[in-house]
């Protein structure tokens, strides 16, 4: 791999901006994952779900098309942050930890949570988009405020 | 824990950004271990004592020393 090193940098400067090059091919490649799955759907979808509604059950994809958007979601939410942590700096990293275990401990503890309250007929009944919501929303709420405090 | 990261950098007259290149971590990590926000992990804080040719206590203090 070329790293362009400029001869004027000193080696931890050319690979901090390197690391900082590859943060930003990260945010770019999980924003085009993320587009293309959204619009894959949405184009692909033959039955009456939407994936931003929450009707999850009502989408109807091709075997082929929905094994291909499993494998690329599981590569854009995965994969790819899995590979950013060995990559990042240790402070963003932090960040990234408190933020996943903020959002796993919210998805852990609030779905079943909200299944007893449904059982006891306080609720609705849980559904799969907003469990996902509950771990995305909280994830990204965590990690806001770990960079807020630690920075 | 405290620690004296700000003023040996002021020492050598280098910004914060210079100090993130020489110990290869963002100019953010470096603030945040300024201002005791963030503890750096055990590699970085040797790589920090290496850089200032100083033994790692008296770098940074963790309030248990006698």
């Amino acid at each position: 791999m070329s790293t362009d090193v400029n001869p004027e940098l000193s080696p931890g400067e050319a690979r901090m901006r390197q690391r900082r090059r590859r943060e930003i091919i990260t945010y770019v490649t999980a924003g085009l994952v993320g587009g293309v799955i959204g619009f894959l759907v949405a184009f692909a979808d033959q039955g009456d779900g939407n994936l931003f509604n929450g009707d999850w059950d009502k989408l109807v994809l091709d075997p082929a098309m929905a094994v291909g958007l499993a494998i690329a979601l599981v590569l854009g939410i995965i994969v790819l942050p899995l590979w950013a942590f060995t990559v990042s700096d240790e402070l963003v990293r932090e960040r990234n930890y408190i933020g996943y275990t903020g959002g796993c401990m919210a998805f852990m503890g609030l779905v079943p949570a909200w299944a007893l309250l449904h059982a006891g007929g306080l609720a609705p009944e849980p559904t799969v988009p907003a469990a996902w919501a509950i771990g995305f929303f909280a994830t990204m709420g965590t990690f806001a405020i770990a960079w807020f405090r630690i920075r | 824990m405290k620690n004296r990261l700000k003023v040996l950098r002021a020492e050598r007259d280098w910004s914060q950004a210079e100090l993130a290149g020489r110990l290869d971590v963002s100019r953010q990590a470096v603030n945040a271990i300024e201002t005791g926000k963030h503890d750096p992990s055990l590699p970085l804080a040797f790589r920090i004592a290496r850089l200032f040719d100083m033994p790692i206590e008296d770098i940074f203090d963790d309030g248990e020393a006698q």
